[in-house]
């Protein structure tokens, strides 16, 4: 830690030096060692050792940013002449600045480094596992990891904080086969902050298993109808991906674009919505602790009790708008756990879908969702009953969280959020 | 341009062994509403050994390259080769041998670009949206190059030394529907080559922006397309999508090791007679293509992939790990990203090949349909169900093109929905802007004619 600090510091004084008025560096040194599965079978162990000097620097206004992976002097001194070459040639905005100084911190979010004999047998036990327990699934591109990273982030106001990080990860892709009848894929993904529980009982990594096993034979929606759909937490993004896009980032804000961007205080959605963005929560295994652009994290709410309560802006996109800045700028979402239970929110649809991946179009501004339900099964007098297959679903993200059915009290916790099952009502079904 | 730090340690390789010296180097420039919030540079390179021992494959890399590196690095695949050797004991013999060769460059870096030039370049197309067009709510410009320079040195195989240039201008527009609801549309313009040999005037891309402008009026007038399976016309725009989501993907061979239903349809029809489909390698119908591969990161030249001909599904896509697998010749689909990645099956520049319609007859014959005319993103399953979304489009009504739809998504299982082609259009459009995701970005090109086929649209 102390030797990247130094390089921080010292890429520091030089963009000073050189004429940046305010500058910020962030630097980071990390090594990564991953197993990798392919058609079941491991195929591939890679280590990867992976260096960063990322600098902003203002000169009379004017922002350059560069990032490269070379950390001796002589790079980073070609960096910083490129860094305020950039600067100088941009366009000069009041609304550039960098973090004021705080309290300077040091955390450390280690567990202990890796124990690879343990990450390869977990691995392997999960193969085994699958094959033995699921004869009908495939398992495709998978793979296990440990990653170590020590990170440090400096400005010209003094700002100076670091960060250690350890963590384990385990992903998988697969999909389940009878004959020459195949399923979608399936993926699921967890980060970990031990090796204690075998992957295949991490999360809904055995549920979806068996949801695949019992989706090879799919039927097809006759016409179309409109209905309900239940967002599993595999799908969630569906939902609040497209939020966050198409409202509250900070693109949405500064090209105009938001149909949020005057709602402050305003009720945007139905009063069962409280959707946070958290960056402390003990089920949150690398909860971030100081953002991109140089404040310690504290947790806050977008939306509160269907009320909305900030946007996603950094610094420069809070003094671009005049909004406040997001207090975090993690991607670990919760929204809060409802009063019905998943079953019960399954007997109330008389007619709809619960869905679990979505494949779709990137929406516009306008918050038109329209895509295929994969993964997904329909709902009938309260009953899940077939898995669906060439099932497309469209509806406006905008107008359906005014009037949210029903969220679970259930949430599914995998390391980055905390996610319930959401039934939302308005959505378009369509098959041939 | 790289310095060879590899070549030298080509003596101590024990086993098959790639090195590979790798660096991409990107300038982007964006303006959004007028504001520049973006002006940003990125160096990322370094050097990766991957080393196969007895059927698993070690990798390690490192941003540092330097003759220490290199030994550093590969002392590091080697000992994750045999870890992986150790406890998984595959026992498989080494690849087959290509033979030894090597492959010059074929295009050379020259002196690094002015991002003033790029920034004078977004200022301008900005400035000229400003002034002309009165009915936008928004608009975003920017532009971008990515230079992928690679130094490859192997066991077994050909050594290779390749530069690989890219320059990007995208221009979204947004405007409001009468009701208020913004509705945008975009254009990318991506060729291979340096920026500053692609883009030399901004005024060569006016017209254009007049299209996409007038096209936006017309959206944001549009309505919403009637869900159902529909006769279309696509425009050759899409027809590189087609082919990269709906039948690429499910033929790359770790992907039909995966569960690809194309695993049980080799040398069967899977589309129309008139459908043929190439993955090429460099040249496509006498011309280079958008981004022409000679040489893969696992050193076997590239040749052309034939993957659908005349209906009949001929061959997957393969490393040489999978050829050996499948009993094929490996043709130059492994390919890496960045340093830190291992090479994976991807397509190079996947076609559909023109067929000898004219585009005007065949939205002529259609009575009640949809002309889609631009897409954004898509993507592929295992099932081979596709999609991908439509962001500009047209009813068709007997015959003639009515209103403009709002954004949709079009789907369908592609060896289904390619037995209802039944006209292919006369001309080609390549496209090389955007990414393929699969572990790693990577860049693609994608091309075709026009195509009239049955597809399931998305919509209300």
């Amino acid at each position: 830690m102390a030797e990247i600090t130094s390089i921080a510091e010292y890429a520091m004084d030089e963009l000073k030096k050189a004429g940046a008025q305010k500058a910020a560096c962030t630097v980071s040194q990390s090594k990564t060692d991953e197993l990798n599965i392919e058609a079941g079978k491991f195929s591939l162990m890679r280590t990867l050792f992976s260096d960063n000097l990322h600098m902003k620097a203002l000169v009379d206004g004017k922002k350059g940013t560069i990032s490269v992976n070379k950390l001796d002097k002589a790079s980073i001194n070609e960096a910083v002449a490129d860094t305020i070459a950039l600067a100088k040639s941009g366009t000069a905005d009041a609304a550039e600045d960098i973090a004021p100084l705080a309290e300077n911190k040091q955390f450390d979010q280690t567990i202990g480094g890796a124990n690879m004999d343990k990450l390869f047998s977990r691995t392997k036990d999960f193969v085994d596992q699958t094959t033995d327990e699921f004869p009908k699934i495939i398992l495709g591109e998978c793979s296990s990891q440990f990653s170590n990273t020590n990170f440090v982030h400096v400005n010209s106001n003094g700002v100076n904080f670091s960060n250690s990080l350890e963590y384990y990860h385990m992903s998988s892709m697969f999909s389940a086969k009878d004959g020459t009848e195949s399923t979608s894929f399936y993926g699921y993904g967890t980060i970990m902050n031990s090796l204690n529980t075998p992957f295949i009982d991490v999360g809904l990594q055995r549920t979806l298993l068996e949801e695949a096993v019992n989706s090879i034979k799919t039927r097809m929606v006759e016409g179309k109808f409109v209905g309900k759909v239940i967002v599993t937490p595999t799908c969630a993004d569906m939902l609040w991906g497209t939020v966050m896009g198409c409202f509250l980032s900070e693109y949405s804000l500064i090209s105009g674009t938001s149909r949020w961007k005057d709602s402050l205080g305003e009720k945007v959605a139905d009063k069962q919505l409280t959707f946070s963005a958290i960056a402390h929560n003990p089920d949150i295994v690398l909860g971030e602790k100081i953002t991109g652009d140089g404040f310690e994290s504290q947790n806050f709410d977008f939306i509160k009790d269907g009320i909305l309560q900030s946007y996603g802006l950094s610094l420069y996109g809070a003094n671009k708008t005049g909004k406040p800045r997001s207090l975090n700028s993690s991607g670990s979402w919760a929204i809060a756990p409802g009063e019905t239970s998943l079953a019960d929110m399954i007997k109330s649809v008389d007619k709809g879908i619960i869905i679990g991946r979505f494949s779709g179009a990137s929406p516009g501004p306008s918050g038109d969702v329209s895509g295929v339900a994969k993964n997904s099964f329909l709902i009938e007098n309260g009953k899940v009953t077939d898995a669906l297959g060439e099932t497309m679903i469209s509806f406006n993200v905008f107008d359906v969280i005014q009037e949210i059915v029903a969220i679970s009290k259930e949430r599914v916790v995998d390391g980055y959020s905390l996610m319930p099952w959401c039934c939302v009502d308005g959505v378009t079904v369509s098959g041939k | 341009m790289l310095q060879d730090f590899l070549t030298p340690q080509k003596s101590n390789f024990k086993d098959y062994t790639e090195l590979r010296a790798h660096v991409n180097t990107t300038r982007n420039v964006a303006m959004v509403a007028g504001n520049m919030v973006n002006n940003a540079q990125s160096a990322i390179g370094g050097v990766s050994a991957r080393v196969y021992k007895g059927g698993t494959f070690g990798f390690a890399s490192g941003a540092e390259y330097s003759a220490d590196s290199v030994k550093n690095v590969l002392a590091a695949a080697t000992d994750n080769a045999l870890f992986m050797d150790k406890r998984v004991n595959k026992g498989n013999p080494p690849l087959p041998s290509l033979g030894n060769h090597a492959e010059k460059l074929r295009t050379a870096p020259g002196p690094a670009i002015e991002q003033s030039l790029m920034i004078d370049f977004t200022k301008s197309l900005d400035e000229y949206i400003v002034n002309k067009y009165k009915n936008l709510s928004s608009r975003t410009v920017s532009t971008g190059c990515l230079d992928i320079e690679k130094l490859l040195v192997v066991s077994d195989g050909t050594n290779n030394h390749l530069f690989q240039p890219r320059a990007t201008a995208f221009v979204q527009m947004t405007a409001d529907t009468p009701d208020g609801v913004p509705v945008s549309l975009y254009e990318v313009v991506s060729r291979f080559g340096r920026f500053d040999e692609i883009f030399t005037d901004p005024a060569k891309l006016h017209s254009l922006l007049d299209s996409l402008y007038e096209s936006l009026m017309k959206k944001r007038e549009g309505v919403f397309a009637n869900a159902g399976l529909k006769k279309c016309v696509m425009h050759p725009k899409l027809a590189g999508m087609l082919a990269h989501e709906a039948v690429g993907h499910t033929v790359e061979a770790d992907i039909v090791l995966g569960g690809s239903v194309a695993a049980d349809n080799l040398n069967k029809q899977v589309a129309s007679e008139l459908v043929t489909m190439v993955d090429f390698a460099h040249t496509a119908l006498g011309e280079t293509c958008p981004l022409p591969v000679y040489v893969d990161d696992e050193g076997v030249l590239a040749e052309d992939a034939m993957l659908i001909e005349n209906g009949i599904l001929k061959g997957f896509m393969h490393s040489r790990d999978t050829a050996r697998h499948f009993n094929a010749k490996p043709q130059g689909n492994a390919r890496a990203f960045a340093f830190s990645d291992e090479p994976l099956i991807r397509m190079r520049n996947t076609a559909i090949l023109p067929g000898k319609s004219k585009l005007d007859d065949m939205i002529k014959s259609i009575d009640d349909g949809y002309y889609l005319v631009s897409t954004g993103n898509g993507q592929a399953d295992t099932t081979g169900e596709f999609m991908f979304s439509i962001e500009e489009g047209y009813e068709i009504k007997n015959g003639k093109l009515g209103a403009a739809i709002r954004e949709t998504t079009i789907s369908g299982v592609a060896f289904e929905m390619l037995k209802t082609v039944d006209m292919l259009s006369d001309d080609m459009h390549w496209e090389c802007g955007g990414f393929c995701g699969k572990k790693q970005p990577m860049t693609v090109g994608m091309g075709g004619p026009a195509i009239r086929c049955d597809v399931n649209i998305g919509g209300r």
